[in-house]
């Protein structure tokens, strides 16, 4: 099948005369694959030539294969006609649009001296020693081509691109490609072109007529040919099609947003899919990896990866806060502890979450842990300020004794000062001081001193020392998990009636919104947009005077700042309890020592004392705490070492929802948690959420960024070329065409493409 | 074996019959047919047989017909289907696929003017259309020969070394709707005659593909194989002769038959039912002392060129009557054999009974008289018959 | 726990030893065809296949003589007469008492155009034959020209302005027939292709498979995007996915959700219907049409589009 087109002599007025050096006839041959315009490329330089009054042919060897195949396409140049109708064996110039190509093949009867453009990612130096009898030009048309977005992805159109860098090699204008492309309708391309004609890099002959390839007709061994009645026996193919393509499909991790949303560090998209896979006791391992305290964080933890989940926008995020519960009340796993190489002691001032993830962390990694707090048991605010509904104290202990167990030396009820805090540099190579936040904010308004106005904190930990009872009608004043706490815990002490009053709107309060919800259900009334500006009563409190408030411009921050007005209404009231926040501050630090980077400074002088958690960063999450405490112990430990962090990973970009395929999901909506009925549970402070009937959800996640070894990508290879193997799956590149199906299909975004290096 | 009256078209179905039948032991027998005038009568019997391990589709053209056969043979079937004139080019493709795929269809052909205008009557221009295509071709003269022919067509398109489809030619209406006493031998017979259809590149269960793309050099090479093949066809239907005489006791007619040939000075050239009404010529120009002899050439492709060199031989006339007619040429018969007579041969083309005109002996003695004075040979010559 | 679309149904045990279509076919990559045998590997299981395959690209793929690129005997035939071979082949095992299921595999061109005849008739007889139309819309084989396949607002090679014409709808013709089974296919959905792939290879009769197939070369588009724009032009409705019994009780698999803006996306992935300008509202009129005709066949008069 081999077309021909004689583009003859026109006679028209000549744009210009052939370039200086040029001898004739001329022959070129273009080397190209299926699709990348090889046979357009030889008539374009037909076309050329021809405005210059010489007399052109060109043709291309046809062929019954496909895109990405090897096909050649010929044109000859001379000063008078051109009879001859073969192909072309003797090349002068030699245009080779894949480099992949390159081979004896491509280079057989070349005479000395030939040109050779060649489409090449690498550089021309990378051809010292190479074709060294001929006049090299490379250039790298596919990137060129491909960003200017001529054809596809995958089979990229370079024909009209690597032309220019033709055009540089003949040292003609660029202006002359114009016409031609023009008659082509392809004038849309000659940006490209402008950019190779600047871009090609060019080698005159090296050895001139040294060792030429002087076999004038490729040899190719035939086989010899059955009889068509004797055609009956079973030859396999044995094109390897993995030669055509120009992209290689791979596995690789992307970051999950749920990973990278939590604060703690936590793999959650990995002890997810290992609940999933291989139940509760291989996930717990994943989480005890970062996670001292899965008990707590699986209650309280207002769970930011929930947040990120990509299948919030879908069906509703993944319950994942409720799986890490699932996981720590169903595994009695214990971590498994690691000697370290040079044993350290390193003393933890502060057992809240921050001070246990920290001397977790050291203790995992062999180093002799003393913990100091000044309570008389650790928790810090889990064992304070969280009422026991929301978190049992039996779960808290499930996590401590769980910490406990890894030797850690500790000393409650030991409140320290900062003589005791510089002495502690004597007998430990380190102190991390994680005392968390200051004492809670007050209101400077009138009546905060009249009996029955309470900080929220302590009311709530005195609640859990022994029974409280509260009487009348209690107003909460606050909107974070603190001022929901101490509504739903009033209620449990008998307040007949709760109103929290916040300043902003619902969507702004800090709390937790299951939790608000929780709240409502038992009883609990939302006031927004007020802000108490005084308390009254006679002695005790009576009643508050309640101010509106507006939302006004937004600050720093985007929320709106609250403006007060002057319309005001009162409410009686029988108790007030503050939930306002804390303070941040650090009574501990001898005066003339400074904080900067989590550490503390004598001047120039670091001392090997840190801090960490709400005292450090204020960040007032169970989950920041836990995170800020392990990143802490482990700068603490390279500090100590002299070394580099253990796990700097760079962090990239998560996976975003539009790199998921959703339609591989069905809409499952989220499992939700078993929660007790409001009209009980507000009767006693038993734990009101049950959390999941079983482990289910897990097969919600997403896995975003992550192989899950569904097979989407050995299903859907048109080529069926993916095999699983022991670690996943295996392209056999020797046949895969590059499509790009297998990284489009992908669910979950765990594969990509890469351009092919040869 | 027993003698029954029957036209040409119900032998050459019967024949179709039994050697379908004597497949039954192996991958049966199967046909496609369609309607077209003059060979539909064959097709009409064919379907009326009972054939154990057998079974005729009755297909929308003859594109499809031809196409079950392609489909039947591969998957290893002895394979018959007819037709006529319009229905064969219609068919041909098809045709040109089973023989460039080596495969053993047998193809009886009622020849008839190809239309529009359309004209029902016979012409060989249908089947020499395909003349290139990679097919045996014979012409058949009498209702014996159809039969006989379909019979050693099966063994001869069968036989390992030929393995590509064979076309049986009857005058369309003058032989095909004639009806004479033909010898049908019994089952058993035709049994021995015929082995079992084997078609080594059928498909089976290994993978192997059948047509698929060819690159110059094989294609070379297959055509090379498929005219050797052909080529050595003659010496293959000897042998099959040798066996149906041997089976049936009687020897079917040659790839080319010589009438009083032996001592003439002159002969008369020609394939089919004109072929047998030359002979009566013959007789008619012996008796007024001329020494004149016919030669029919049965087998068309391969042309037996040996055969045909040896009775041209020393002529010193021929007249080749061609029922046929390649535009801007003449007569094709001629086209083929006047280079097989001895340089100063008188080779005289004359084109008779186009479009289903009644070539009768005075037609044939009216070119002898043509002939003769002839000192050197024409342009081909019409000669009306009506 | 494991994602529901799936099932688990690749690389079983229960997938073919050895593939249909191998490793070192002359297929593009991302094509369709391609990913059909593929399907076909999950479905046919250790089943005796035969392959017929009129002239098309499925012929082409199959490589230079004498190599073996199908996995199981296959037989090329003329351009128009796939049915009518592929008759032949069935017959001829069925007179023989043999359980090989005979396969054609047919490109549009092969079965909306030149071989329509062959193929209605050969459903008429009802033979024995699994039909299989890749069907990429154009004469892929040539280069992309216009078939009756090609859908409105599509430009091809030999029709610079696109077409006009709706594609003709071949599954409504072969239903007509009343044969056993006929079916469309959408590779997007590989669990209903597999099953009712293997459902059309052991149902006796003539069963018609008409499946959706990207061609990245002629649709010009990114050859990866190949299963999503079948998911696409199932979704809005352009691509209904049903299965028809014996010409009579039609049942809709994949309900779409007939949004324009897949119809819109399907239609900007691809540069043969970006240059004609086609857009989705210019598609609705006739598709809404089309589908109230299969609310009445399937028996669900209620259109299960949504939104105003």
């Amino acid at each position: 099948m081999t077309h021909q087109s004689h583009a003859g002599y026109t006679g028209q007025a000549h744009t210009s005369a052939p370039p200086a050096g040029l001898s004739f006839p001329l022959e070129v041959r273009v080397h190209g694959r299926g699709g990348q315009g090889g046979v357009t490329c030889a008539k374009l330089i037909a076309t050329l030539y021809s405005q210059m009054g010489l007399h052109v042919q060109t043709f291309g060897d046809y062929g019954s294969e496909r895109s990405g195949a090897p096909v050649q396409a010929y044109t000859r140049v001379d000063r008078f006609p051109i009879t001859n109708r073969n192909k072309v064996y003797k090349p002068d110039h030699l245009i080779v649009l894949d480099e992949s190509l390159m081979g004896s093949q491509v280079l057989s009867g070349a005479a000395p001296g030939a040109m050779l453009l060649l489409n090449t990612r690498a550089g021309l130096d990378s051809y010292a020693g190479h074709y060294v009898n001929c006049q090299l030009g490379t250039v790298d048309a596919t990137a060129i081509a491909r960003e200017h977005g001529i054809g596809s992805n995958a089979v990229v159109i370079v024909n009209t691109t690597i032309l220019g860098a033709y055009a540089r090699l003949l040292g003609v204008p660029l202006t002359v490609l114009e016409t031609a492309y023009a008659s082509l309708g392809l004038s849309d391309d000659l940006a490209a072109a402008q950019y190779a004609y600047d871009a090609v890099r060019m080698r005159d002959v090296v050895q001139p007529g040294s060792g030429a390839d002087t076999s004038s007709v490729p040899n190719a061994e035939v086989p010899p040919v059955r009889l068509m009645s004797e055609h009956s026996v079973d030859y396999p193919p044995t094109l390897l099609t993995g030669a055509w393509s120009s992209q290689t499909p791979s596995y690789r991790e992307h970051d999950a947003p749920c990973n990278s949303a939590c604060p703690a560090g936590n793999d959650v998209v990995g002890f997810v899919q290992a609940l999933k896979s291989g139940g509760a006791e291989a996930a717990l391992a994943i989480l005890l990896r970062t996670q001292p305290l899965p008990s707590v964080c699986g209650r309280v933890c207002p769970a930011p990866c929930m947040q990120a989940c990509n299948r919030k926008s879908f069906d509703g995020a993944v319950n994942i806060r409720s799986l890490e519960r699932w996981i720590a009340d169903h595994s009695d796993l214990r971590p498994v502890q690691h000697p370290a190489e040079r044993r350290r002691r390193i003393a933890v001032v502060g057992g809240g979450p921050a001070g246990l993830s920290a001397a977790y962390q050291l203790a995992l990694r062999g180093h002799g842990v003393t913990l100091y707090e000044a309570g008389p048991a650790l928790g810090g605010v889990l064992r304070s300020g969280i009422p026991a509904f929301r978190l049992p104290p039996e779960a808290l202990q499930h996590d401590l004794d769980r910490i406990l167990a890894l030797g850690i030396d500790v000393h409650c009820n030991s409140r320290l000062d900062s003589d005791a805090l510089q002495r502690m540099q004597d007998d430990h190579g380190a102190t991390i001081v994680c005392t968390g936040f200051g004492p809670a904010l007050d209101l400077s308004i009138p009546g905060t001193e009249l009996d029955g106005v309470e900080q929220g904190l302590v009311f709530l930990d005195r609640v859990k020392r022994g029974p409280v009872t509260v009487h009348g009608q209690v107003l909460v004043v606050g909107g974070g998990n603190t001022a929901i706490d101490c509504a739903r815990s009033a209620l449990r002490c008998g307040a007949v009636s709760v109103k929290l009053v916040y300043r902003r709107g619902r969507e702004e309060m800090p709390a937790i919104d299951e939790e608000i919800q929780d709240a409502e259900s038992e009883g609990a009334r939302l006031m927004l947009y007020r802000q108490p500006v005084a308390f009254m009563g006679n002695g005790k409190v009576s009643s508050t005077l309640l101010a509106e408030v507006e939302a006004g411009p937004p600050d720093a921050s985007g929320r709106r700042r609250p403006v007060v007005t002057q319309r005001t209404s009162t409410v009686a009231c029988d108790k007030v309890l503050l939930a306002l926040g804390q303070t941040q501050e650090l009574d501990l630090l001898p005066g003339n020592w400074q904080v900067r980077n989590d550490r503390a400074w004598q001047g120039d002088q670091a001392k090997q004392i840190w801090f960490a958690g709400d005292c450090a960063s204020g960040d007032g999450t169970v989950t920041h705490a836990i995170g800020n405490g392990r990143r802490i112990a482990l700068a603490v430990l390279s500090s100590l070492e002299d070394a580099a962090d253990e796990s700097p990973t760079e962090a990239t970009a998560p996976v975003a929802p539009a790199q998921i395929r959703f339609s591989h999901f069905e809409v499952t909506p989220p499992h939700r948690d078993r929660q007790i009925p409001p009209s009980v549970r507000r009767a006693n402070f038993e734990e009101s959420n049950l959390g999941l009937s079983g482990p289910e959800e897990a097969g919600r996640c997403f896995s975003c960024g992550h192989c899950t070894h569904c097979d989407t990508c050995l299903l859907y290879c048109p080529d069926g070329v993916i095999r699983r193997s022991e670690d996943g799956y295996r392209i056999d590149s020797k046949y895969c065409k590059g499509c790009g199906m297998c990284v489009a299909e992908c669910p979950r975004s765990a594969m990509e493409m890469h351009e092919k290096i040869t | 074996m027993s003698a029954k009256l029957l036209s040409a078209n119900h032998g050459a179905a019967l024949a179709a019959t039994l050697a379908g039948r004597a497949n039954r032991a192996g991958r049966g027998f199967c046909s496609g047919v369609y309607p077209i005038t003059p060979s539909t009568e064959c097709m009409e019997f064919l379907c009326l047989q009972e054939i154990e391990k057998g079974r005729v589709v009755r297909t929308e053209s003859e594109h499809s017909a031809m196409g079950v056969c392609i489909g039947a043979a591969a998957a290893g079937a002895r394979t018959f289907t007819v037709t006529s004139s319009n229905g064969l080019a219609y068919m041909a493709e098809n045709c040109m696929a089973a023989a460039n795929l080596r495969l053993p269809v047998v193809l009886a052909v009622a020849n008839r003017t190809l239309g529009p205008p359309w004209n029902l009557w016979t012409d060989h221009g249908d089947a020499l259309m395909l003349r290139d295509f990679g097919l045996v071709q014979f012409f058949c003269a009498d209702n014996q020969e159809v039969f006989d022919t379909i019979l050693c067509a099966f063994r001869l398109a069968e036989d390992p070394d030929v393995m590509m489809p064979v076309m049986v030619c009857m005058d369309g209406f003058i032989l095909s709707h004639s009806v004479t006493m033909t010898e049908i031998p019994d089952q058993a017979q035709i049994d021995r005659f015929l082995p079992l259809t084997a078609i080594p590149h059928q498909l089976g269960d290994t993978p192997h593909t059948l047509g698929q793309i060819e690159v110059p050099h094989q294609t070379e090479a297959h055509r090379q194989q498929h005219h050797a093949a052909m080529l050595g066809v003659p010496l293959v239907y000897a042998a099959i002769q040798d066996s149906f005489e041997a089976i049936f006791a009687r020897r079917p007619a040659d790839a080319v038959v010589a009438y009083r040939a032996e001592d003439a000075d002159t002969l008369i050239v020609s394939m089919g039912t004109i072929g047998a009404t030359a002979e009566r010529a013959v007789d008619m120009l012996r008796a007024q002392g001329h020494r004149v002899g016919a030669l029919r050439v049965r087998l068309f492709r391969p042309l037996p060129v040996a055969a045909i060199r040896k009775w041209f031989a020393g002529k010193q006339r021929i007249a080749v009557i061609d029922r046929n007619i390649s535009l801007g040429f003449g007569g094709i018969l001629w086209g083929e054999v006047q280079a097989l007579a001895d340089p100063g041969t008188v080779v005289q083309n004359y084109l008779a009974g186009l479009g289903g005109g009644d070539v009768r002996p005075e037609h044939i003695t009216g070119m002898l008289a043509d002939l003769l004075p002839r000192q050197i040979a024409g342009q081909p010559a019409m000669v009306e018959a009506v | 726990m494991d994602e529901p679309m799936l099932g688990g149904m690749a690389q079983t045990v229960l997938d073919r030893a050895h593939p249909l279509l191998r490793p070192g076919n002359t297929n593009c990559g991302g094509c369709g065809m391609s990913s059909l045998f593929h399907m076909m590997d999950h479905a046919a299981e250790d089943r005796r296949l035969q392959f017929v395959m009129p002239a098309s690209c499925a012929a082409v793929c199959g490589g230079v003589f004498p190599l073996s690129t199908f996995g199981v005997p296959a037989l090329m035939t003329t351009f128009a007469s796939g049915s009518a071979v592929a008759s032949g082949a069935a017959a001829v095992a069925q007179l023989n008492g043999e359980d090989t299921r005979v396969v054609c595999l047919a490109g549009d061109g092969g079965t909306y155009d030149i071989g329509v005849s062959s193929l209605s008739a050969a459903a008429e007889r009802n033979e024995d034959v699994l039909y299989i139309c890749y069907d990429n819309e154009i004469y892929g084989n040539t280069g992309g020209q216009r078939s009756s396949a090609t859908p409105a607002g599509a430009i091809t090679t030999n029709l610079p302005e696109g077409k006009t014409q709706q594609k003709k709808d071949i599954l409504s013709i072969m239903a007509a027939h009343r044969i056993p089974y006929a079916a469309s296919i959408s590779l997007a959905h590989a669990e209903d292709a597999v099953r009712k792939l293997r459902w059309a290879l052991d149902l006796k009769g003539f069963r018609f498979l008409l499946v959706l197939s990207p061609c990245p070369t002629g649709w010009k588009s990114e050859p990866a995007l190949g299963m999503e724009l079948v998911r696409l032009a199932v979704r809005s409705g352009l691509f209904p996915v049903l299965e028809i019994f014996d010409g009579k009780r039609h049942v809709i698999n994949v309900e779409p959700d007939f949004s324009d803006e897949a119809l819109d996306m399907y239609l900007s992935l691809q540069r043969r219907f970006q240059k004609s300008g086609v857009c989705a509202a210019d598609l609705r009129p006739d598709l809404d049409r089309n589908w109230q005709n299969l609310r009445v066949l399937s028996g669900r008069i209620v259109p299960a589009r949504r939104g105003p």
